[in-house]
């Protein structure tokens, strides 16, 4: 469906077919704009609030208050719609937030099979491998192989939980806190936490850098 | 491309219902990803909220154009590939501009273009969803809907099921959107937690009425998912509506 193709339209865009999603992306932009129903300025300011703004640093701050104090992290775990309200963080993808905590014998990890449903105003825009075929397919099949795969071996006694969004209830796992970090302003502990640990895919490594 | 299914999948499925299907290989992974990885990512995201503006806010909608593309189409450009695919289902479908509109603008940038890779015309491989129509959906039950625009409903009848009922999602008998995966299909399952109560995907993707439903977390020990392939000591949970549902028979 790749046709080769000639060069020297004399046209900047001739590298590229009419199946390409460059090319096809332009046209529905020009169409929508012209007739009204889109704003590029709209456009450019949407897309820059997801690069610059809305991201897992937002996931990371509840975290670091969940881990500086017990009374939160109590919340976060049985009402975190309120934490959220109460932190005054809005956005898209956050109608009903569940937190997952990691402990010792007991290891969260997220997917969406069906689509790759993921709580934006928390974390940002997913990776691409979150809404792989790969990933989705095979998390809930064989999630400790995916995750040895991505680097995180778990021992056998070690239960798994897999939490597959299939509603609109979106899911953050609350890491484990690593050891070496007692006393800990928040910001400091904030900016130990990944995306990656918030999806359940990696441990918040230890500061001494293990 | 997806792998050629190793096992017979319930006629049911779609393309999109990836969960525990075989085949699929290592995990793309790679650390620190940016949102985006080209422009055309960029532009397809930043159309989201003028396209379904110009087309539906139904929850679900855009769900099912993309359960209707033709494997190639869901899977070829990824996920922003497969949104922009599903933008030109909708376009078409609410008829927002034509097809020649858009062929000559496709036309403008490329010289002439083959039809069969023309979009949005006859030729365009997405399952009509007029031909999808479920049957069998719940009765409605309107409820006051908040002034924040939510799926969450307040529902005046209590749930059916309770924490540690056994329960199943019988496999479907009718086409349509649904969040049932197919892996949790006739597997029993315990309810682990009730999640507010939303209105039924299944019916507004389909301009349906919304027959809000009380909403379960539903944990399925990986021994009754996958049988001897199971991996030990894991439990899938998935958050099922509870017109899926019916009581287990106890085991």
């Amino acid at each position: 469906m790749h046709d080769d193709h000639g060069h020297g339209h004399g046209h900047h865009h001739d590298h590229h077919d009419a199946s390409s999603p460059e090319v096809r992306v332009e046209a529905l932009e020009d169409l929508l704009v012209e007739r009204g129903l889109a704003d590029r300025e709209r456009i450019d300011a949407t897309t820059q609030r997801f690069e610059h703004d809305i991201g897992p640093m937002i996931g990371a701050r509840l975290v670091a208050e969940a881990w500086a104090d017990a009374g939160l992290r109590r919340r976060l775990l049985t009402d975190a719609d309120a934490v959220v309200a109460d932190m005054d963080i809005r956005g898209a993808e956050i109608e009903h937030i569940e937190v997952k905590a990691n402990e010792p014998g007991v290891h969260n990890v997220v997917v969406c099979t069906l689509c790759s449903c993921y709580p934006w105003a928390l974390l940002g825009l997913p990776p691409n491998w979150y809404k792989s075929p790969e990933y989705r397919a095979r998390v809930v099949r064989e999630p400790r192989r995916v995750l040895a795969e991505m680097g995180l071996e778990l021992d056998a006694e070690t239960e798994v939980r897999v939490w597959d969004s299939s509603s609109e209830t979106r899911f953050l796992v609350l890491p484990e806190r690593p050891a070496g970090t007692e006393g800990w302003p928040t910001e400091r502990l904030a900016e130990l936490v990944t995306r990656d640990s918030m999806i359940g895919v990696a441990r918040v490594t230890d500061p001494g850098g293990q | 491309m997806p792998p050629d299914a190793e096992e017979p999948t319930p006629a049911t499925r779609g393309v999109h219902d990836l969960g525990g299907a075989s085949g699929w290989g290592r995990i793309p992974y790679e650390a620190d990803e940016p949102p985006f990885h080209a422009d055309w990512e960029r532009r397809v995201f930043g159309l989201l909220g003028p396209v379904t503006s110009a087309t539906t806010r139904r929850p679900g909608e855009f769900r099912y154009a993309l359960e209707r593309l033709h494997p190639d189409d869901y899977f070829d450009n990824g996920y922003f590939g497969r949104w922009l695919a599903g933008f030109e289902v909708l376009l078409a479908e609410y008829e927002v501009f034509g097809p020649v509109d858009y062929s000559a603008r496709l036309e403008a940038r490329t010289g002439p273009i083959p039809s069969e890779v023309r979009r949005m015309s006859p030729e365009l491989r997405v399952a009509p969803v007029a031909d999808r129509v479920p049957s069998m959906l719940p009765p409605d039950r309107p409820v006051p809907v908040p002034q924040r625009r939510t799926v969450r409903r307040d529902l005046a009848e209590p749930p059916r099921f309770g924490t540690g009922d056994r329960v199943v999602a019988p496999t479907p008998t009718q086409p349509g959107h649904t969040r049932l995966p197919g892996y949790v299909m006739d597997k029993p399952g315990t309810v682990a937690k009730l999640h507010p109560a939303e209105v039924l995907p299944d019916s507004t993707a389909h301009n349906r009425g919304e027959r809000p439903q009380h909403v379960y977390c539903v944990g399925y020990d990986a021994r009754t998912l996958w049988g001897d392939d199971a991996e030990p000591n894991a439990t899938v949970y998935v958050d099922l509506y509870e017109c899926y549902l019916t009581a287990a028979e106890s085991d």
